[in-house]
């Protein structure tokens, strides 16, 4: 290992990075095997050893050389890529199609995904029911499951759920990263209010026609999910739009801003866990003390949650969503992983550490069955 | 006062790891509990609405399920009742249906289950026409549209 990478502030040597990270293999191990792992097929094997070091590599790392975003982001994308392997094999293994037909929403059998929630809030207070083709309990993608999983994640992380839970965040993420620097370096302020506009409208249309209008007409991941068969002009129209907001949201603006612009611009459920980080325990602290004003924290924030009015005040916006690029960038440590109630500044390495381990553990074991699948499925296309 | 928030944050904060460590063992009866919850259950549109009347043949049964008029806030004035055919289902189905259960046939349907086509002919003047005609894993399901 490069010791340069290691940073004086927030690096650690070695050994304390490896005890640091002892926790996390011990968790990861029981939650990866179940506590009994299963070495009889060789494939199998290969795929949870793998899965099973990446992810503690990765942590390791961001303990030894103090960098957060670099590794979280490794995992996040590989995530978000193996989702999309793992649940379009299973389906042109079960359907033949990446497309879901009549019969399968009148036989409601179709995976929930958290992008649903805010949409089915005011259905349930109204007619006490759930407006979704999916299953209640049991099968894959529950909908009980994955309101759990999300509610939970919301409430610890609050935005951090859109860094280190969302399993579609890695699309956008990863394609903001091909550039060196962006293309395009300014887009208005005021677009980063649009989530909320997307919020009310889908809230709105979902529980008045009680049908996800997100999922069924904008969503762009239907690209590498699944979506309607098209059999008719208007299914052909929603191919149409979910394909242009993919191509132009997902992949051309992350590229030419380095921004993760559909997550900033469009999705409802950032809206929804941008409300979430006011309960969170956990947030992005700037050192007044320290910080030099450079701004270079507002240049690569992906999320458009730092202007330079919020450097000069000494607070980040509702809009962080905790991936840790600004801290990675800092050369002078003012901006760091805090905890609420404890001043910015003071006792930095634990509000560090407990966040990593907490938001690490999550998109480990979260992802872990995706990625170990994908691999799976790699190592057999191999051999 | 700065203390008491100091400690009040490290509490929450270790509150959140031990909801995230207790989150994936625990997640099957969280969501058994969450699935437990009044508004927990699929909206009729969905489901097709409860079994109204099962009319069991040779070696099929077709249940008609409760018009659905479901709507946010009041019912709608269009809506749709589900047919479903299970069991060995023949190639050519005709069915006379009497949705609304007043002893008077509401439609005819037909359905050609090898072309894939279906016919209405409305006896009722609120049937509207055929909304969903389509294979299933449990044999074959219609949803034909109505007014209220």
């Amino acid at each position: 290992m490069d010791n340069n990478l290691r940073l004086t502030g927030t690096g650690k040597t070695f050994g304390k990075s490896l005890l640091y990270t002892f926790p996390m293999f011990l968790i990861t191990f029981m939650f990866m095997t179940g506590g009994r792992p299963n070495f009889s097929d060789l494939a199998s094997s290969l795929a949870l050893i793998t899965a099973f070091l990446l992810v503690n590599i990765l942590y390791f790392l961001m303990h030894y050389t103090g960098k957060t975003d670099r590794y979280r982001a490794v995992l996040f994308i590989i995530f978000a890529l193996s989702l999309s392997y793992t649940l379009i094999h299973n389906m042109l293994e079960v359907r033949r199609s990446m497309s879901f037909s009549q019969a399968d929403v009148l036989e409601c059998k179709i995976p929930f995904c958290h992008l649903v929630i805010p949409m089915m809030i005011l259905p349930a207070i109204f007619t006490k029911s759930i407006i979704f083709p999916g299953s209640i309990l049991g099968g894959f993608a529950d909908i009980s499951s994955m309101v759990v999983l999300w509610l939970i994640a919301t409430v610890v992380l609050g935005r951090g759920f859109c860094s280190w839970g969302c399993f579609y965040g890695g699309w956008d993420d990863g394609f903001s990263r091909i550039r060196k620097k962006p293309a395009i370096k300014k887009i208005g302020e005021l677009w980063k209010w649009m989530p909320f506009a997307v919020l009310l409208m889908v809230a709105l249309t979902s529980a008045v026609a009680l049908l996800p209008t997100y999922c069924s007409w904008i969503c762009p991941f239907k690209a590498v999910t699944e979506f309607e068969q098209i059999v008719s002009v208007e299914s052909a129209t929603k191919a149409g739009i979910f394909l242009s907001l993919f191509g132009g949201l997902v992949i051309a603006l992350p590229v030419m801003t380095k921004k993760r612009t559909q997550c900033s611009f469009l999705c409802p459920m950032g809206a929804v866990n941008t409300l979430s980080n006011k309960i969170s325990p956990f947030s992005i602290k700037i050192d007044k003390k320290v910080c030099t004003e450079c701004m270079k924290c507002v240049e690569v924030c992906p999320v458009y949650a730092l202007t330079p009015e919020d450097i000069k005040a000494g607070k980040v916006s509702v809009f962080c969503s905790k991936c840790g690029k600004c801290v990675d960038s800092c050369s002078k440590h003012a901006i760091n992983y805090g905890i609420k109630g404890i001043p910015a500044g003071t006792m930095k390495n634990f509000s560090r550490n407990l966040f990593l381990f907490v938001s690490f553990l999550f998109m480990a074991v979260f992802s872990a069955g995706s990625i170990i699948s994908t691999f799976q499925g790699l190592l057999k296309l191999i051999f | 006062m700065k203390k008491i928030k100091i400690i009040a944050g490290i509490c929450w904060a270790f509150a959140g790891l031990i909801l995230i460590i207790i989150l994936f063992p625990g997640l099957t009866s969280f969501s058994r509990s969450v699935s437990k919850l009044p508004f927990m259950k699929l909206n009729a549109r969905y489901t097709g609405g409860e079994i109204a009347k099962q009319i069991v043949a040779e070696n099929c049964t077709l249940n008609i399920r409760k018009p659905v008029f479901n709507g946010f806030l009041k019912e709608r004035n269009s809506g749709f009742v589900q047919l479903d055919w299970h069991g060995t289902i023949p190639e050519l189905i005709t069915d006379s249906v009497d949705y609304d259960r007043d002893g008077n046939k509401d439609f005819i349907i037909f359905v050609d289950r090898k072309n894939s086509k279906t016919a209405l002919d409305p006896l009722n003047r609120k049937v509207k026409g055929v909304d969903i005609s389509t294979a299933t894993s449990y044999g074959w399901a219609a949803r034909i549209g109505l007014l209220k």
